[in-house]
C-alpha cells in the first residue's frame, strides 16, 4: 500500500450521484476526479500509479462493459470498480472476468465502496510494482549471453544438468557454471524464483509446452 | 196553381238554396273563392228564373220591356262568376278570352240601360199571348235592337272560352272534371244561348227558359263541390289512419310526442310521453312540471336550451336524465321545433322524446370496458417498464444513501464540516422529492380511474415520457432525438391515457430496432401544429411495417414472443375516444423504419 491515499476517477452520468460519491470519497482523503461523460474522461485522463476508476455500467453513450474493454485494449492499467443501478449476474461475471476489482450495486454501503476502492488502489499499486519489477527483469535478461539463455530455458523447462549438457554437447560442469551465472545476473536465489521470473518474461510459454 | 209558376219557383228556390248554403260555407272559409263564385252563379240563376216568370206574367208591353232589361243583370253575374269558377276550380281557360267576354258583357249591360227599352228591343210595341204548358203567357212584340248582337257575341266568346278550358282539362288528364263540370257548363250554356237567339230574334214563339239550363249548370257545379266535401272526408279518414299508424310506430319505437302552447304554457303530450315521464293519462301538464322531473343538474341547461330555441325560433336537440316519482331514472333524448305565427311570434313548440336509457347504459358499459382494458394494458406496460422504473427510483435512493453516509463522516470529523453537511442535506431533500415524483407518476399510471379530460401540454408530456423510458432506451442502446415544436396550444385529453399511448409507441419503436446494431438505433420524437390539430410523430429506424400497415392496429397482432398484441389496438381506441387519429407510415429509404403519427385536436375545436 502506497503512502498517499490515491486517486479515484468517478464516471457516472448522473450528476447527483457523482456529487455524492465525490463527497464520500473526499472525506476519506482520496483525490477525486468526477466525470459524467466517458468521452471526456478518455480525452483528459492519464493513468497514474495508485489510481482507480469507479464506473457506472449504464450510460447513454457507451456501456460500462464496452468501456472496460476499450480501456484494457488501449493498455490503460486502471483497476475498475463497477457501481451499477441494475446489475445482473451475467453482467457482473463478464466484468469480473475482464478484470474488474469489484461489482457493486446501488445503493451501496459506504464501507463496501471504500473497501472496494482501497482494494482497487492496492491492485493499482501492485500492478505498477510488478510493472517496474518486470522492467528490471527485462533489463537483466538482456544481459545474458545466448548460451546462458539456452541454459535458462532448459532449466526452467525442468531439465537436469546432465540432460542439458547432453543436448548442448558440453560437460555437466560447464552447465553448472552457466546456471550459476544466470541466477546471479537475474538476481534470483532459487530455481522456483527463476521459473517465476521466466513466466513473467513470457519465456515459459514458448518452451514449456 | 199553374205549372209555369211551380216550375220557375222551384228552379229559383233550388238555386237560391244552393246559393245560401255555399255562401255560408264561404263565410266559414273566406279563402275558398270558388264557393263565393258558386254562390253568385246560383243567386244569378235564381234571379234569372224569377225575372223569366215576371216576363211571362207581364201585363203591358212596358212591363215586359222592363223585366227584360233587368234580366241582363243576372246574365252578367252568371257569365262573370262562371268565368271565375272555371279559372279557379278548373284551373284552365285563356285569360284574354275571359277578359274579352267580361268586356263585351259589361258593354252589353251598359247599352242595355242606355239605349232603347233594353238591349233586345228598341221598343216593345205589343204583347203576344201564347199557350205554354196549358196556360197563356206573354211574349213581347216590337222592334228588335241590333245592339243585341254585342250581347250574343259576348256569349259566343264565353262559349269558346269555356269549351277551350274544358279541352285543356281533358288534355290534362282530369277527364271526369272535364266531362261533368266543363262539359255540362258548355252544353247548358250552348243550349241557353241558342234558345235566347231563337226566342229574342222571334224565330220561335217560345218564352225564355234559360233558367233551367242555368239550374243544370248549378247542379253540375254543386255535384263537383260535393265531391270536394267527400274528398275532404276521405282525407280526414286518411289523416286519422296515418295518425294511428304514427302513434303505433311511436309506441313501438318508444317515442313520445308533445306540444306546448307558449301563450298558455299548457303542455299536451301523447300517452307514451306521459308514461315515459311518469305522468298520469289525464293530468294537466305544464312546462314547469316537466322541468321538475329532470335531474336537478340538468334542469338549468335544458331550460336555457329551450329558451334559446324559442328566442331564435330554432330547432333544438337535447339529452337529459329524468327521475320518475318511483325513483327510477331514465335517459331521454328530445327534439323540438318552434312554430311561428304569421306575425313572426313563436306560438307553439312541438317535439318528440325518446327513451335512450338502454343506449346510454351500453355506452357507459363500453366506456367502462375500454377503461378496464386500458388499465390492464397499462399495468402490462408498466410491468414491461419495471426495470426502468426500478432504476428511476433506485437512483435517488442511492444518491440519498451516499450523501447521508458522507454526511455522517463529515460530522464525525474534528472539526465537523457543517457547511458541506448543510449542502448534503439540501441535496438529500431534492433527491427525495425526485423519488416521490417517480412514485406519484407510477401510481397515477396504475390508477384505476375514470377518464378525466383536461387541457394538456403535449410537449411537456413528451419530455416526461422520455424521462420515464430513459432507462429502457439506455439499456436497449437506443439514442433518442427530440424535435418538439414548443409553444403548442393545449389539447383536451386524459393525461394518463395519453401517457400510456406514448409509452407504448416509444417501447414499440425500441423493440422494432432490437435487430439493428446499436449505432443504428435512433428514436425521434417530434411535435408540430397542423391547422387545428397537434401532430406527434414517433419514428424509429427499425424493421419497418408489414405490407398491410393497418394490420398492426388489429387486436392480437404481435411480433413479440411474449406480446399479447393488444397495445396498439388499445392505443387506437384511446386516441379515437379523444377525437384523434393514430396511424403508421413507412419512412423513406434513407432512414428506413416506421413513423407512428398521433393527431389530437386542439382545444378550440374539440369543444366541451
Amino acid at each position: 500500500m502506497s503512502a498517499s491515499p490515491g486517486t479515484v476517477f468517478l464516471l457516472d452520468d448522473e450528476p447527483g450521484m457523482l456529487k455524492a460519491l465525490t463527497r464520500l470519497l473526499k472525506c476519506e482523503g482520496f483525490n477525486v476526479h468526477g466525470f459524467t461523460s466517458a468521452k471526456v474522461f478518455l480525452e483528459t485522463c492519464r493513468a497514474e500509479a495508485g489510481s482507480c476508476l469507479v464506473l457506472d455500467v449504464a450510460m447513454p453513450e457507451i456501456s460500462g462493459l464496452e468501456f472496460q474493454q476499450r480501456l484494457t485494449q488501449s493498455g490503460f492499467l486502471l483497476p475498475i470498480v463497477f457501481l451499477t443501478g441494475h446489475g445482473d449476474i451475467p453482467m457482473s461475471v463478464q466484468a469480473i472476468k475482464a478484470g474488474a476489482v469489484d461489482f457493486l450495486t446501488k445503493p451501496v454501503r459506504d464501507v463496501d465502496l471504500l473497501r472496494a476502492v482501497r482494494a482497487a488502489l492496492r491492485q493499482s499499486a501492485e500492478q505498477s510494482d510488478q510493472v517496474s519489477k518486470l522492467a528490471k527483469f527485462r533489463e537483466r535478461y538482456s544481459r545474458l549471453t545466448p548460451r546462458e539463455c539456452e541454459v535458462m530455458q532448459r532449466v526452467v523447462a525442468g531439465q537436469l544438468n546432465k540432460q542439458i549438457a547432453a543436448s548442448l554437447g558440453t560437460g555437466e560442469h560447464t552447465i553448472k557454471v552457466h546456471r550459476a551465472r544466470v541466477m546471479e545476473k537475474l538476481g534470483v536465489e532459487s530455481v522456483a524464483d527463476l521459473v517465476r521470473a521466466a513466466e513473467r518474461l513470457g519465456l515459459g510459454k514458448s518452451t514449456g509446452r | 196553381m199553374s205549372w209555369v209558376t211551380i216550375l220557375w219557383s222551384m228552379t229559383a228556390s233550388a238555386c237560391l238554396t244552393l246559393a245560401v248554403i255555399h255562401f255560408l260555407v264561404w263565410c266559414q272559409r273566406r279563402s275558398t273563392w270558388a264557393d263565393l263564385l258558386f254562390t253568385l252563379t246560383s243567386a244569378g240563376a235564381a234571379a234569372y228564373a224569377v225575372i223569366e216568370l215576371w216576363m211571362m206574367r207581364a201585363q203591358t208591353p212596358a212591363e215586359f220591356a222592363t223585366a227584360l232589361r233587368w234580366l241582363h243583370v243576372p246574365t252578367w253575374v252568371i257569365v262573370v262568376s262562371l268565368i271565375g269558377f272555371v279559372r279557379l276550380h278548373l284551373r284552365a281557360g285563356r285569360l284574354w278570352l275571359a277578359w274579352v267576354t267580361i268586356a263585351l258583357r259589361s258593354l252589353a249591360l251598359l247599352l242595355n240601360f242606355l239605349v232603347g227599352q233594353n238591349l233586345n228591343y228598341r221598343e216593345v210595341t205589343a204583347l203576344h199571348h201564347v199557350t205554354f204548358l196549358g196556360e197563356p203567357i206573354s211574349l213581347g212584340l216590337g222592334v228588335s235592337n241590333p245592339l243585341m248582337l254585342i250581347g250574343q257575341l259576348s256569349l259566343l266568346v264565353w262559349l269558346i272560352f269555356t269549351a277551350d278550358a274544358t279541352i285543356t282539362v281533358w288534355r290534362r288528364g282530369d277527364r271526369r272534371l272535364a266531362l261533368l263540370t266543363g262539359g255540362s257548363i258548355v252544353l247548358f250554356s250552348l243550349a241557353g244561348v241558342l234558345q235566347a237567339v231563337l226566342v229574342l230574334w222571334r224565330l220561335v214563339d217560345w218564352p225564355l227558359t234559360e233558367s233551367f239550363f242555368y239550374l243544370g249548370i248549378v247542379l253540375a257545379m254543386g255535384y263537383e263541390k260535393s265531391r270536394d266535401t267527400l274528398r275532404a272526408e276521405q282525407l280526414a279518414d286518411d289523416v286519422r289512419e296515418g295518425e294511428e299508424q304514427i302513434s303505433m310506430a311511436a309506441a313501438a319505437a318508444n317515442l313520445g310526442f308533445w306540444s306546448r302552447d307558449l301563450k298558455t304554457d299548457e303542455l299536451w303530450a301523447s300517452e307514451n310521453w306521459r308514461v315515459m315521464f311518469g305522468f298520469t293519462k289525464a293530468e294537466r301538464l305544464d312546462f314547469n312540471m316537466f322541468l321538475q322531473r329532470l335531474y336537478a343538474d340538468d334542469r338549468e341547461s335544458i331550460r336555457q336550451a329551450v329558451a334559446r330555441a324559442i328566442e331564435e325560433a330554432d330547432n333544438y336537440e337535447v339529452e337529459y336524465r329524468v327521475v320518475l316519482p318511483d325513483g327510477q331514472s331514465r335517459w331521454i333524448a328530445s327534439r323540438g321545433r318552434v312554430q311561428i305565427a304569421n306575425g313572426g311570434k313563436p306560438v307553439r313548440m312541438h317535439g318528440v322524446s325518446a327513451d335512450i336509457t338502454a343506449r346510454k347504459q351500453s355506452e357507459a358499459e363500453l366506456v367502462q370496458k375500454r377503461n378496464e382494458l386500458a388499465h390492464l394494458s397499462r399495468v402490462t406496460t408498466v410491468s414491461e417498464l419495471s426495470g426502468s422504473l426500478a432504476h428511476e427510483l433506485n437512483q435517488p435512493l442511492a444518491i440519498i444513501l451516499t450523501n447521508a453516509q458522507a454526511a455522517q463522516r463529515l460530522l464525525a470529523q474534528q472539526p465537523p464540516d457543517l457547511a458541506e453537511a448543510r449542502d448534503i442535506l439540501a441535496d438529500i431533500v431534492s433527491e427525495d422529492q425526485r423519488a416521490g415524483e417517480v412514485i406519484r407518476r407510477l401510481r397515477s399510471l396504475l390508477k384505476h380511474g375514470e377518464t378525466s379530460l383536461r387541457p394538456l401540454a403535449v410537449d411537456e408530456i413528451m419530455g416526461e415520457m422520455l424521462q420515464f423510458t430513459r432507462n429502457d432506451l439506455i439499456r436497449q442502446g437506443v439514442t433518442a432525438h427530440r424535435n418538439l415544436a414548443g409553444n403548442l396550444p393545449p389539447v383536451l385529453g386524459d393525461r394518463i391515457q395519453l401517457q400510456q399511448v406514448l409509452i407504448n409507441l416509444i417501447l414499440n419503436a425500441c423493440d422494432a430496432m432490437a435487430a439493428n446494431p446499436p449505432a443504428a438505433r435512433h428514436l425521434t420524437l417530434e411535435t408540430s401544429l397542423h391547422e387545428k390539430t397537434i401532430r406527434i410523430a414517433v419514428s424509429d429506424t427499425g424493421c419497418g411495417l408489414p405490407a398491410d400497415a393497418e394490420s398492426i392496429f388489429q387486436p392480437f397482432y404481435t411480433t413479440k414472443p411474449q406480446g399479447l398484441g393488444l397495445g396498439l389496438s388499445i392505443c387506437r381506441s384511446l386516441v379515437t375516444a379523444h377525437q384523434g387519429r393514430l396511424w403508421a407510415q413507412k419512412r423513406d429509404a434513407t432512414t428506413g423504419g416506421t413513423t407512428l403519427y398521433l393527431e389530437l385536436p386542439v382545444i378550440a375545436e374539440a369543444g366541451l
